[in-house]
């Protein structure tokens, strides 16, 4: 069964040991140099991210990730933006009602670019990142927790609704459910499989709330974290840097358009 | 239905080992309870009895059938299993519905699901409560619900995953009924328990298991006068076989009228 909690992966490297608010700050900037900065510059964003994926020692992980889900993506992306947008003349290839000219490949060469870079980014985030060390540290930042609490419930509840599933199908098909044949049977199978699975989470969802409550959680008073997540020296000058640069970037592209 | 396991591996695709080679017979009408250690492959091992899991190595045979060549849905009529949380199986709008899903699934004629669910639901107790949603039921009659709607399947075998956990006396007694009157009617029943006093009122054959192994198989009280082997796997024979044990009584003691004869001599 699926133990594992997000994408997270337990190992030790140079980019797990930063501070999560720099690496989101070092992400966000990633997103501002691709989309607002000198539109050349988002193809080439693809090599830090690389090198970034091999000093955060999750190049194989982060190399699963793109195969399955992002180039998928982008592909499909870049084939419909390049037959549909509406630019340029130097037709390179027509077929039917469509043309791909020079700049609409172009521009849909930077706008996949764009979003590799983004996705990439959050990727190698959560890659590197304990979604509990990244909340922790935000909040403690002034973050709501009720806030962090969404987005960690949410993380975790996926695993869980998968074993649940699991365990439901085997419990079914044992009373002779029929889940592997026809398409009609499939569908048939449906009501048994998502009913104890519906009544099953709003137990859940109730019991969790109690849980958090007899912890005190929304009690007023300033928390303690049990965790602590260091933000060494190099964290904070490595994102004043990060910010220096990205406003460097837009600055002298507004200034030179 | 004979029950042949044969040589039984089973490796998780986490790479635990959670079987290490179990050959076992249990022959029809078997009432067999599994003890040991959480961890032991008790679980596991059941899981291999109607498809849920496919072995690694080794082969199981329900009767005639090699359960690699049949898929769960199938081999439901053959094997029964009543799995440890109710809440994951029950969805119907009222007891009765809930307890004829099964039999409905495998086809059988109307007239035959009626006289099974009527049947099952006698067994169970829970006549009077045919029209109730099972969600309205505390969690012991729940429980009851998700006897009944594999019992109403009439499989030769039936399995139960830990019945008796968080249950109250009341409702331990009327499980043991239950398993009384299946054995009644020449079922197997198969029976994963961490309550030994429930294992040894109720069963004639105990297995104890630990780490992926059998480390005891035999006569209830062969098995449970073991105290040493069981102690290995976090099993504590019985108070009153304890003892037993402790005065030095000859045979092995289970419950009060073995105890009483034994010290009677």
């Amino acid at each position: 069964m699926n133990n594992r909690l997000s994408f997270f992966v337990p190992i030790q490297s140079p980019l797990h040991a930063l501070n999560p608010l720099t690496k989101l700050a070092l992400v966000f900037a990633m997103i501002a140099l691709a989309f607002f900065s000198f539109p050349w510059l988002a193809p080439g964003l693809v090599i830090p991210i690389f090198i970034a994926g091999l000093v955060g020692k999750v190049q194989n992980q982060y190399f699963f990730v793109v195969t399955r889900l992002i180039l998928p993506t982008v592909a499909f992306m870049f084939i419909m933006q390049s037959l549909f947008l509406p630019l340029g003349d130097v037709t390179i290839f027509a077929f039917w009602i469509f043309d791909v000219t020079r700049e609409s490949l172009q521009a849909a060469f930077i706008t996949v670019s764009r979003i590799f870079v983004m996705v990439s980014s959050f990727t190698l985030l959560l890659l590197t990142t304990h979604p509990s060390e990244l909340m922790t540290d935000l909040t403690r930042r002034g973050l709501p927790p009720q806030f962090a609490y969404v987005i960690i419930s949410t993380l975790q509840i996926i695993p869980q609704m998968q074993a649940k599933a699991q365990t439901i199908i085997a419990a079914q098909s044992s009373r002779g459910l029929d889940t592997q044949s026809t398409f009609a049977k499939r569908v048939g199978a449906l009501v048994p499989l998502v009913g104890p699975m519906v009544f099953g989470s709003l137990v859940e969802v109730e019991e969790r709330a109690i849980a958090i409550e007899a912890r005190g959680f929304t009690s007023t008073r300033v928390k303690t974290s049990l965790k602590d997540v260091p933000d060494s020296r190099f964290d904070q000058i490595l994102r004043w840097g990060i910010l220096v640069i990205v406003i460097l970037a837009i600055i002298s592209r507004l200034w030179l358009s | 239905m004979n029950i042949v396991i044969k040589d039984l591996r089973f490796t998780y695709p986490t790479g635990l080992e959670a079987l290490r080679g179990i050959s076992l017979t249990i022959a029809p009408g078997e009432q067999v309870a599994i003890v040991g250690q959480n961890g032991a492959g008790k679980t596991t091992l059941v899981k291999h009895l109607n498809g849920l899991l496919q072995p690694t190595q080794g082969a199981i045979h329900i009767g005639d059938w090699d359960t690699r060549e049949h898929p769960v849905s199938k081999l439901a009529a053959r094997v029964g299993y009543v799995f440890q949380n109710p809440d994951e199986q029950l969805f119907s709008r009222n007891v009765g519905m809930e307890v004829a899903f099964g039999p409905k699934n495998l086809g059988y004629p109307v007239e035959k699901v009626d006289a099974l669910v009527k049947d099952a639901l006698a067994l169970t107790e829970l006549s009077d409560k045919t029209e109730t949603n099972p969600y309205d039921l505390s969690s012991t009659w729940r429980k009851m619900v998700a006897l009944a709607s594999i019992i109403s399947m009439d499989t030769d075998i039936v399995i139960f995953d830990e019945p008796t956990t968080g249950q109250d006396a009341v409702n331990v007694r009327r499980i043991a009924s239950v398993i009384q009157a299946l054995r009644e009617r020449g079922k197997t029943v198969i029976t994963i328990t961490h309550d030994i006093d429930f294992c040894a009122e109720n069963f004639e054959r105990v297995i104890a298991m630990a780490q992926g192994q059998i480390l005891l198989d035999g006569p209830a009280n062969e098995v449970l006068g073991q105290e040493e082997i069981l102690a290995t796997t976090y099993v504590d024979p019985p108070q009153l076989t304890r003892l037993g044990l402790r005065l030095g009584l000859k045979e092995t003691v289970r419950n009060q009228d073995e105890f009483l004869t034994a010290i009677r001599k």
